[in-house]
């Protein structure tokens, strides 16, 4: 298996060494996580950039709380390109970028 | 500690429930969380200490679920969480009465932590500070002032008046009739209630003194006067100053405070500027003070200014029927204030209380019953309980009560007997009287022998 995407680093110092409470939060994250990744595609491919960028807003802490590091960055692109409209190339290299890796955490996260 | 009830308002589950295990570390946060600005808006009767608010929700903006929680609860604390790193968003919140913005970061959880410790702090003094109010307003609360009888009810008439307008007020009567209680009651009922009332027992100050705490003084005015002071007329500024025991201010010290209340001006020793004040003037003497003029011990022209509405405090024993009225109030605030178990009062105590001359006034009478309390067994006041600690001429008492000579005869005799085991050869003995007489006032049931 490849290395894990994720960190959950900061999951654990709030938990205060709560296991319930890390197994509650991995199942709200995946629980929701997977649905807002589709909509913020559709929002994509029908050019609602209003929408993407409200989507990408709630996505933002879900990554951040999940230490996937790899696109802390680029989902905080992706808001900031989807408010000023921006449907352009970048966006769509980031949004795949964010795709490819939420996919994998998910992964990860349902075999934990 | 205090229990807080913390609405959360945050449409992401991740980030509501994370803050919720947070908070709750603490047992007394109280989270209740929601995903709609709406349904949070709909649960604000359940009164909660505090809102964390998100900014981005689904069906209301966080500037708009602020602006309607500030009109109706303008007083509840509202705290943005946000993602949003956006100083103008930030500036406009604060400027509509949030009470704080925390942006949505690693360090948020501390801060949100440190928030909610400050606001249950400041809910914790508000509480205290509105729990002080209240005892305030209910201490000096009309009612405090009790009685039916007319005397006092044209007291309260002219309190009335001296509430509803600024004028000063002068209160005089004998000592213990409750002129420190008018003074009061005056001024936390009347629209000046919030500014301080501050009160300067001239007797207890000595006159060399008392200029400089009335006036106040500069650094340096005189020996001693190492820093600057503000005199008592200046502390009450915009509220009541109340000066008990004017009868005894200094001749000279009278001029000086003539001149301020005609100039509403005052001068702090040491200093030439002068000071605009705007306080209301209240003044109790138990003297007098139209003697005191004619004496030459109190100047006129301030005897007329101080004149006001003259409010005369009548003696306990003018007010014989407020008396019994008077004891069981102070019966039972005493039992309340030391948790004691209920109590009555005996009838034969009831009409010894009635026919007393009470020197002391109602602080006697409250010293009286305070003391009767604690003696007294099995749940009522005897006359064995009462104690008459009068300080002044006892025959003046005895005297003050009016009744015949016959009357004060039968009393006399009857306090021998009563002193002497009902032993009539003695008694008689003693009074240098027949006893025949005595046996014939006793056949006539004249006098009591129990």
């Amino acid at each position: 298996m490849a290395d894990r995407v994720y960190d959950l680093i900061q999951l654990e110092e709030l938990s205060g060494g709560d296991q319930d409470f890390i197994n509650m939060m991995v199942d709200t994250f995946l629980e929701h996580t997977p649905g807002q990744l589709e909509e913020l595609i559709k929002a994509q491919a029908s050019n609602d950039m209003v929408t993407f960028g409200a989507i990408s807003h709630k996505i933002k802490p879900n990554i951040d709380m999940f230490g996937i590091k790899k696109i802390i960055q680029d989902i905080r692109d992706l808001e900031q390109l989807g408010k000023a409209g921006q449907n352009n190339s970048e966006l769509q290299t980031k949004l795949a970028n964010v795709e490819a890796e939420l996919i994998i955490a998910f992964e990860q996260l349902r075999q934990r | 500690m205090s229990l807080m009830k913390i609405f959360l308002v945050e449409d992401n589950e991740l980030y509501a429930k994370a803050t919720k295990h947070h908070l709750s570390l603490n047992p007394d946060n109280q989270v209740e969380h929601f995903v709609t600005g709406k349904s949070c808006l709909e649960k604000l009767y359940l009164q909660p200490d505090c809102i964390l608010l998100d900014y981005s929700l689904p069906d209301l903006s966080g500037i708009d679920v602020l602006k309607k929680v500030k009109s109706s609860q303008p007083d509840l604390p509202v705290v943005i969480v946000s993602g949003q790193e956006d100083v103008a968003t930030a500036i406009d919140l604060l400027k509509e009465g949030a009470y704080d913005y925390i942006v949505k970061d690693e360090n948020s959880k501390e801060r949100i932590w440190k928030t909610i410790n400050n606001l249950r702090e400041n809910a914790k003094l508000r509480n205290e500070l509105d729990r002080l109010r209240e005892e305030v307003n209910l201490k000096y609360d009309f009612s405090s002032i009790k009685g039916s009888s007319v005397p006092i009810k044209r007291v309260f008439k002219l309190i009335e008046k001296a509430i509803r307008t600024n004028i000063t007020v002068s209160i005089s009567g004998e000592t213990g009739t409750g002129k420190e209680l008018v003074a009061k009651a005056i001024h936390y009922n009347s629209k000046n209630k919030k500014a301080p009332l501050v009160t300067v027992n001239i007797a207890a100050i000595p006159k060399e003194l008392l200029e400089s705490e009335l006036f106040g003084y500069e650094k340096g005015a005189f020996t001693g006067a190492i820093s600057r002071r503000i005199g008592k007329f200046e502390e009450a500024n915009g509220g009541t100053l109340f000066l008990d025991e004017i009868g005894e201010m200094d001749l000279s010290l009278q001029a000086k405070l003539l001149r301020i209340l005609q100039e509403r001006v005052v001068t702090r020793i040491g200093s030439n500027k002068e000071i605009k004040v705007d306080t209301r003037i209240i003044v109790a003497t138990h003297r007098n003070l139209k003697e005191e003029v004619a004496k030459g011990n109190f100047r006129e022209d301030l005897y007329y200014r101080l004149l006001g509405l003259p409010i005369e405090l009548p003696p306990l024993r003018q007010r014989e029927s407020d008396i019994i009225l008077l004891a069981k109030y102070f019966l039972k605030l005493f039992l309340e204030e030391n948790e004691m178990e209920e109590m009555r009062i005996s009838e034969q105590v009831q009409t010894k209380l009635r026919s007393y001359s009470w020197p002391g006034n109602v602080r006697e009478l409250k010293a009286v019953i305070e003391l009767a309390a604690v003696l007294a067994d099995d749940g009522i006041i005897e006359e064995k309980d009462l104690n008459f600690n009068t300080v002044g001429d006892e025959l003046d008492n005895l005297v003050s009560e009016g009744l015949t000579l016959k009357d004060y005869n039968t009393k006399l005799i009857n306090y021998y007997l009563k002193n002497h085991n009902n032993n009539v050869v003695e008694v008689a003995k003693l009074l240098d009287i027949g006893k025949s007489t005595l046996y014939r006032m006793l056949k006539n049931k004249e006098l009591t022998v129990n």
